[in-house]
């Protein structure tokens, strides 16, 4: 296996809808059921059909995700071979990836009195093994295709700029939220397949390093001011201590 | 008597009532799982749990840094009679927050992965590691409540003096760490961009919580100590509630004038009158939580009575829920799509850990020395508890 940051391409003119993918995916995480309309516990990854379209969702395994970002104990990182894996073993259960997440992907085990969050791992034992994905193995029609991140960017961008007239100009995953590991290209406008306009182009978690960031300068001059009231009302209060034992003293004489 | 009794025995049917319901909400959450004990989803799975017993339990308590920060390093004596009262308001509100985690968090056994297991780039890594801090600040502070009471006259007077020598810096500790972890809880909504209704998001929404937190914490402050007046007895200098009635009006001022600035930045003020749900509970935040109170508080029948005072300060209170309500749930309804009513099992658990913390309050100012006092039946205290 190449060093490489693995991705995924999911051409949306491709897909047919057979849901193989799905079935795939729920057989080797040994989740019940049929294919899910959509993502859930025990569904990593679902079709959402757009009229004429088909929707593959899953983790889109961003470059620098919200949802590891946020965790308090690090349950979940970005690995070197692209996946963003979670660690069970960790979570505390607090579930702020999941509102963090701005795809929404992490969901809940709620049925479960030790519930743990679940999301596509892409298929992280396999990859680590030399192995594609298994929803880009059982894909009959080549729209989800697995390899290294910098190769399929490129052929995304080659099917683009050969088909002239066919793709909407733009590889959804590429820039989104500061680029992501599964990347869409479509003859149907992104928004018109349901598909959310991310809210910044940069990673989200630089939102919340802002705010921290802050932190030492708050607590430099903040700390320093306090202590220096402190001195000031002590030193206020001696003087006039002083003034009092004066008066008296005078008083005395 | 007869009046007092009935009185009695109405609170203790109450509280009966509180304690069952929450005892069997949390048996439905621990033992029949989370469908049955909450309408938590994926798509809204904080709920009042953390919007509330959370956001709320750690706000409604900013009086206690801020009333020791005025007496211990502003050298406002006049307010040292209730500093310890207001510190243990903190301190129990703190540990109710705490004791939440038991019911909010999915593997509540793992509450401790935080002290091990770091992750700085988390906002709720920092929220949770000053909450640890602070809380054992607010015990250290509290402790000569109880020190006094070690019965060996020589420990006591070791432990008290080494206490006395400690207590500035502790002071000034805890100021630093709840200004950090107040603003803190509104940057955790930060990372939400995109998903929080405009009306709610701010990237000051640090600033904004740290400034609504502290009027909200000194409304809870009147509130304690007129109840402890009024029911509990308590000899109090009730000018005291006046002044500090007389910091919330600005206080909140401030706070909406900021929140409407940083709405006209952001460009959200066209969102102000659209005819939707949102628009409701916006107007209500701001009708609780600065109109009602501010007014209220200008009215000189409500200023110069207790009873006034309390009312005020109940709305603000009310206010301040609503206002953490709106940003940890109202405003993300509309993004998930999820619409989101808590269910009976999780109000019951939220109040019962408010009823435990009023209860342990109750007991603390009848049982330790809360307020200075000079009855007979604590002469035996001496005074060394006064710490300067
Ligand atoms: S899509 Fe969501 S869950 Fe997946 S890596 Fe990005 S932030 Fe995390
Ligand atoms: S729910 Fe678990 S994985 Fe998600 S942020 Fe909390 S601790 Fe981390
Ligand atoms: S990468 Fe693996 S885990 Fe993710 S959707 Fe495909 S099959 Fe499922």
């Amino acid at each position: 296996m190449s060093k490489q940051s693995k991705a995924l391409l999911i051409d949306i003119t491709k897909c047919i809808g057979c849901q193989q993918c799905s079935v795939a995916c729920k057989a080797g995480h040994k989740q019940p059921g049929d294919p899910e309309p959509t993502l859930s516990a025990t569904a990593f990854t679902v079709i959402e059909p757009r009229g004429e379209k088909f929707v593959r969702r899953l983790c889109m395994h961003c470059e620098d995700p919200s949802c590891a970002s946020v965790c308090p104990v690090g349950a979940i990182v970005k690995t070197a071979q692209g996946a963003v894996r979670y660690d069970g073993s960790k979570c505390i259960g607090c579930r702020y990836c999941m509102i963090a997440c701005p795809f929404s992907v992490p969901k809940y085990e709620w049925s479960k009195l030790a519930p743990y969050v679940t999301k596509c791992d892409m298929c992280a034992e396999r990859v680590l093994a030399g192995k594609q994905t298994l929803c880009a193995e059982a894909c009959p029609t080549g729209a989800t295709t697995f390899g290294d991140r910098e190769d399929l960017l490129m052929e995304a961008h080659k099917r683009i700029v050969e088909n002239p007239g066919t793709y909407v100009p733009r590889i959804y995953g590429e820039k989104e939220v500061g680029g992501t590991s599964v990347f869409y290209i479509s003859d149907v406008p992104f928004e018109q397949l349901g598909f959310i306009e991310p809210p910044m182009n940069q990673p989200m978690p630089t939102l919340s390093a802002a705010a921290l960031g802050e932190v030492p300068t708050v607590v430099t001059i903040g700390g320093s001011l306090l202590a220096g009231l402190y001195w000031f009302t002590q030193r206020r209060r001696e003087v006039a201590l002083a003034q009092v034992a004066e008066q008296d003293e005078k008083e005395r004489n | 008597m007869s009046q007092i009794m009935r009185k009695i025995t109405l609170w203790r049917a109450i509280s009966a009532v509180i304690f069952a319901a929450g005892l069997w909400a949390t048996y439905l959450r621990f033992f029949a799982g989370w469908r049955a004990a909450t309408n938590l989803s994926d798509g809204q799975p904080w709920g009042i749990w953390v919007g509330v017993a959370t956001l709320c339990g750690v706000g409604l308590s900013a009086g206690g840094f801020a009333i020791a920060g005025a007496v211990y390093l502003l050298g406002m004596e006049r307010y040292h009679a209730i500093s310890r009262a207001s510190v243990m308001i903190a301190f129990l509100g703190y540990l109710s927050v705490a004791a939440g985690y038991a019911w909010e968090l999915g593997l509540p056994w793992n509450f401790w992965h935080p002290i091990v297991m770091w992750n700085r780039k988390s906002v709720l890594f920092e929220v949770v590691w000053c909450i640890m801090l602070y809380t054992t600040v607010l015990a250290l502070e509290f402790s000569p409540a109880l020190l006094e009471k070690i019965p060996h006259q020589r420990i006591r007077e070791l432990a008290l003096e080494w206490h006395h020598r400690i207590l500035i810096g502790l002071v000034l500790i805890g100021v630093l760490l709840s200004s950090l972890h107040q603003s803190f809880l509104g940057g955790l909504f930060i990372i939400f961009k995109g998903k929080v209704y405009p009306l709610w998001y701010s990237n000051y929404q640090t600033t904004l919580f740290y400034l609504s937190a502290i009027p909200a914490g000194f409304a809870m402050v009147i509130i304690a100590l007129y109840l402890c007046h009024r029911s509990l007895g308590v000899k109090l200098d009730l000018g005291i509630l006046k002044d500090f009635s007389r910091v919330i009006t600005p206080l909140l001022v401030i706070f909406g004038l900021f929140r409407f600035a940083d709405l006209a930045r952001q460009h959200a003020m066209e969102y102000l009158f659209l005819a939707r749900s949102e628009t409701f509970y916006f107007w209500l935040e701001m009708a609780l939580f600065i109109v009602a109170p501010v007014v209220l508080l200008n009215l000189k029948k409500v200023r110069e009575t207790p009873i006034g005072l309390y009312w005020a300060s109940a709305i603000t209170v009310m206010g301040f829920i609503t206002h953490r309500i709106n940003v940890s749930i109202t405003a993300l309804e509309r993004a998930t799509g999820t619409h989101y009513v808590p269910k009976w099992s999780e109000l019951a658990v939220t109040i019962m850990l408010v009823a435990t913390a009023v209860i342990a309050f109750r007991w603390a100012v009848l049982h330790l020395k809360i307020f200075p006092r000079v009855e007979p039946r604590t002469r035996w205290l001496a005074e060394p508890a006064e710490a300067d």
